[in-house]
């Protein structure tokens, strides 16, 4: 799912990157607080871990083989701050080094499986596991579950990024500039593929090394107790996985706006193609904008800026709660630094 | 302020260890270390000798008792009072049984930098120190290799010079010559016995008997029961063949050259 | 599923991604003319010609674009072949293949028609070619700043770039670890390979791998607890203390003022 650069204009790029970061500074004071000095060691070596993983070919039922991103199995291991944090870096690295992942399209690439993926996995493996023991079936299902929905998850969005390409970037004949397939080919290519085969190679490695690790070092995977300020943050979380989806749709449309293309220019050149582009784009994504319709210019400028609003708005909000989580969380400064990585959870 | 005396080196008073999950590692461990002792660290494997390093170090701590380094309590509560950290991280190296561990930054010269940069020496020192390191190791060419391109002889010798750019007054060392060739066992221990002029203290772990004799002047045994077995001068406890047996320090059928500890009769067609 | 299919592949990625890391290496230190400039200047190029190579509309752009990458090249003493293998195979080939369908699909003027039906458009055409070019180009750009720029300088240079020192110490750290656990991994992988005679079945494959995978990841466990001891008996107290050898010089100021004017030309010509 690494996405090369090429396949994204520079506005959408820079747009991703802006999205990642408020994402990733929340990750590093959150990590950094819980983790105090061994931060550094401690995603180090897990994202070493995780490259690792990344790299495997794993073999499938029937004969196939793929790779596995492992975010989900990261985020219930070390928790979902030190997962962002961990996989941007593997992303990072694999993106300078190996070509695998752009370096302007980075901020997508780890939006997509360093943000969304362990987030979204995580919330779904805290709920469906609830408050059963460490070691038991529903924790394994649970974890295969999650990873599943969070690397599928990961490629909606990915595929929703693809298939705004055409629609907003083109020329002046209608020649697409970046990503040549619309939403109505993006996304069944792309969701076709990862329901069918990344996703259950995903869920296969999650659950073989999650299960092995439930037997082997059940230390790892804590039981959790949750409390009343826990309860909120799954909440936000959840929230913020719904969010997540549907920022790409927002932001990207907004990058428009502010990008190459004028209201004017639009109307001129392509609204004859873009209805038609947004229609069919409503066709496959009709749940979750009921309201929308069919695109007029205003339509469209309205759901840009209420989108946008709500990014802004949660953004916020997962900033101030983190900030006031944290700040309760210290008792005070003589509590000793933590032995273990059990205090980022 | 806490002040350091340095004509005391290491105490452990009623010293114990668990590891998580109550497992006994280390019982009632009473010690002293004074300036200029050079100290062999014996016991089987799982004595507790790493652990008992890494407590002398501060970097874990006690289950009961305490450990005390220059006068001053090694705790968590000490070890967060800035100079004296400082003091204390300057004056004691370890150096680790797995130089992978030691060696986490991306080049040599960075690995020998490391520590005097963190103890905020001017960079004109840390880069006169750095050098001086390496060409004490004669591992100078080796400055700009990366970790995952060195033997791992020169990775030892980069995990012990990148401890002494600290220009340490103890050493402490986890099973320094395992894994090495004999000749440069004996560089080594060469290089230890100068080192240790002028009054520094040794501590150091191994399973070799030969170093021992080579290089210490005092041994302290861990038993297998995790109680100090132990404590003297080598010549005391290493040429009785028993108690060697007892503590697993030597097995049956093994021999050394050096002096006759031989259990039972066999052909040699060489000398001794 | 064949075993030797299974565990030779994942031991032929292992090997290549290892070799690939050292001929980097390698290459880092030929006296090129990348070679030669300040890691920043050459970050900072790289960056700034990829979103020149976004921005870019035309074929002719892109292609001239590419035949700078070639010359960058050879004038650093890249050998041809081995350039052209990292930046042509997978991804601008996938590329290709995925652009593919939309030679048919592009709605616009046709262009070529294929049998009776089949219509390939101008528009398709462009934007196959637009897609590739680009994808290849920027990849390129990656590849030189790889292949021509040490690690450490790279690292240096993001944070001079204020990229978080918490970012910078952790990915330097990750990429010296990458290594490790590839070779660790490597070795169970060979050592599998020779003890197994005929082929394992999927199951049994996936069981090893799963027992293989959950070793390594508490393999990293342990080494994060070791390492920050390590660091800790040094002592560490802050990310981003590292003697930073980077200067500019005469060649950096003349590449800027080039790479510079080089941009502005393609993206004024862009316009018209």
């Amino acid at each position: 799912m690494h996405i090369p650069d090429g396949y994204l204009s520079p506005a959408t790029a820079g747009t991703m990157y802006a999205v990642a970061a408020p994402f990733w500074y929340v990750a590093t004071t959150s990590v950094r607080q819980a983790l105090t000095g061994r931060t550094v060691p401690v995603l180090a070596l897990f994202a070493a871990f995780s490259f690792v993983l990344m790299m495997f070919n794993i073999p499938l039922p029937g004969g196939t083989t793929g790779h596995a991103v492992g975010g989900t199995l990261l985020a219930i291991v070390l928790g979902p701050w030190a997962a962002i944090i961990g996989i941007s870096v593997v992303l990072g690295i694999q993106a300078l080094f190996f070509g695998d992942g752009g370096l302007i399209a980075f901020g997508a690439n780890c939006f997509n499986m360093a943000i969304v993926l362990p987030l979204v996995g995580y919330f779904i493996y805290r709920v469906i596991s609830s408050n059963s023991e460490a070691t038991s079936t529903r924790r394994l299902v649970a974890a295969v579950l999650a990873s599943y929905i969070a690397l599928v998850a990961a490629a909606f969005v990915a595929a929703v990024e693809f298939g705004l390409q055409p629609h907003f970037f083109h020329t002046a004949d209608g020649t697409p500039l970046y990503c040549p397939y619309g939403l109505d080919e993006a996304l069944p290519a792309m969701m076709g593929g990862h329901l069918l085969i990344a996703g259950p190679v995903e869920a296969l490695t999650t659950g073989l090394v999650f299960a092995y690790l439930q037997r082997t070092h059940s230390s790892l995977i804590k039981a959790d107790v949750p409390g009343k300020r826990e309860g909120k943050l799954w909440l936000l979380w959840g929230a913020l996985g719904l969010v997540a989806l549907a920022t790409p749709v927002g932001l990207l449309a907004s990058g428009t706006a502010w990008g190459e293309w004028g209201v004017d220019e639009l109307e001129d050149l392509g609204l004859g193609f873009i209805p038609s582009g947004m229609q069919r784009f409503a066709e496959w994504w009709p749940a979750p904008l009921p309201d929308y319709g069919w695109p007029r210019m205003g339509a469209v400028i309205g759901y840009i800026l209420s989108a946008f609003a709500g990014i802004a708005l949660v953004a916020l909000l997962l900033w101030l709660l983190g900030r006031a989580l944290i700040r309760k969380g210290q008792v005070s400064t003589r509590e000793p630094p933590p032995a273990t990585t059990d205090a980022l959870r | 302020m806490m002040t350091l005396d340095t004509g005391r080196i290491f105490e452990a008073r009623n010293l114990d260890y668990d590891y998580p999950g109550n497992i006994a590692a280390l019982r009632q461990i009473n010690l002293t270390i004074g300036p200029g002792e050079l100290v062999a660290l014996l016991g089987a494997n799982g004595s507790g000798k790493s652990t008992l390093l890494k407590l002398l170090d501060g970097l874990i701590f006690p289950s009961r008792g305490e450990v005390l380094a220059f006068g001053q309590p090694l705790s968590e509560k000490s070890l967060r009072d800035g100079p004296f950290v400082l003091e204390f991280r300057r004056r004691v190296g370890l150096v680790f049984q797995d130089p992978d561990v030691q060696l986490f930054s991306s080049t040599v010269w960075d690995e020998v930098t490391f520590g005097p940069l963190q103890l905020r020496i001017p960079k004109d020192e840390v880069v006169s120190r750095g050098s001086d390191a390496l060409k004490l190791l004669n591992i100078a060419h080796l400055r700009e290799r990366p970790p995952y391109r060195l033997s791992s002889g020169e990775k030892k010798k980069v995990a012990l010079a990148s401890v002494l750019s600290l220009h340490p007054q103890v050493l402490l060392l986890d099973e320094p010559t395992t894994g090495l060739d004999p000749w440069s066992q004996g560089n080594l221990i060469d290089f230890l016995i100068d080192w240790a002029d002028e009054g520094k203290s040794l501590v150091f772990s191994t399973q070799d008997l030969d170093t021992v004799e080579e290089l210490a002047s005092r041994v302290i045994v861990l038993g297998t029961d995790h109680i100090l077995v132990a404590d003297g001068r080598p010549e005391e406890f290493l040429s009785d063949p028993d108690f060697l047996l007892r503590t697993n320090l030597v097995h049956e059928h093994s021999h050394r050259h050096k002096e006759l500890v031989h259990r039972h009769q066999h052909l040699h067609d060489h000398h001794h | 599923m064949k075993s030797e299919g299974f565990l030779s592949r994942n031991i032929s990625n292992i090997t290549h991604i290892l070799e690939s890391v050292i001929s980097a290496e390698d290459l880092c230190r030929a006296p090129g003319l990348l070679q030669g400039l300040d890691a920043r200047v050459k970050v900072a190029t790289v960056v700034l010609f990829i979103v020149v190579v976004g921005l870019a509309r035309s074929l002719p752009i892109l292609g001239a674009v590419f035949v700078l990458i070639l010359a960058l090249g050879l004038l650093s003493r890249i050998p041809l072949g081995l350039f052209l293998k990292r930046i042509l195979i997978f991804i601008p080939i996938f590329t290709a293949v995925i652009a593919i369908p939309a030679l048919f699909v592009t709605p616009g003027e046709p262009l070529v028609t294929v049998g009776t039906k089949v219509i390939i458009t101008e528009q398709g055409a462009r934007t196959a070619g637009l897609l590739v070019l680009r994808v290849t180009d920027s990849l390129s750009f990656g590849v030189l700043l790889i292949l021509t720029t040490r690690w450490t300088n790279i690292l240096a240079a993001l944070r001079w770039f204020r990229v978080p020192s918490l970012f910078v110490a952790i990915l330097g750290m990750t990429y010296r670890y990458i290594l490790l656990l590839l070779h660790t991994v490597n070795s169970m992988f060979l050592a599998r390979r020779s003890r197994t005679l005929g082929s394992l079945s999927g199951g049994e494959n996936r069981r090893w791998l799963a027992q293989a995978l959950g070793t390594t990841m508490a393999k990293s466990h342990h080494l994060s607890e070791e390492v920050y001891l390590a660091m800790l008996s040094r002592g560490y107290r802050d990310d981003g203390l590292v003697l930073n050898g980077l200067s500019l010089r005469r060649w950096d100021f003349l590449w800027v003022a080039f790479a510079l004017a080089a941009a502005s030309l393609l993206l004024w010509i862009n316009q018209l």
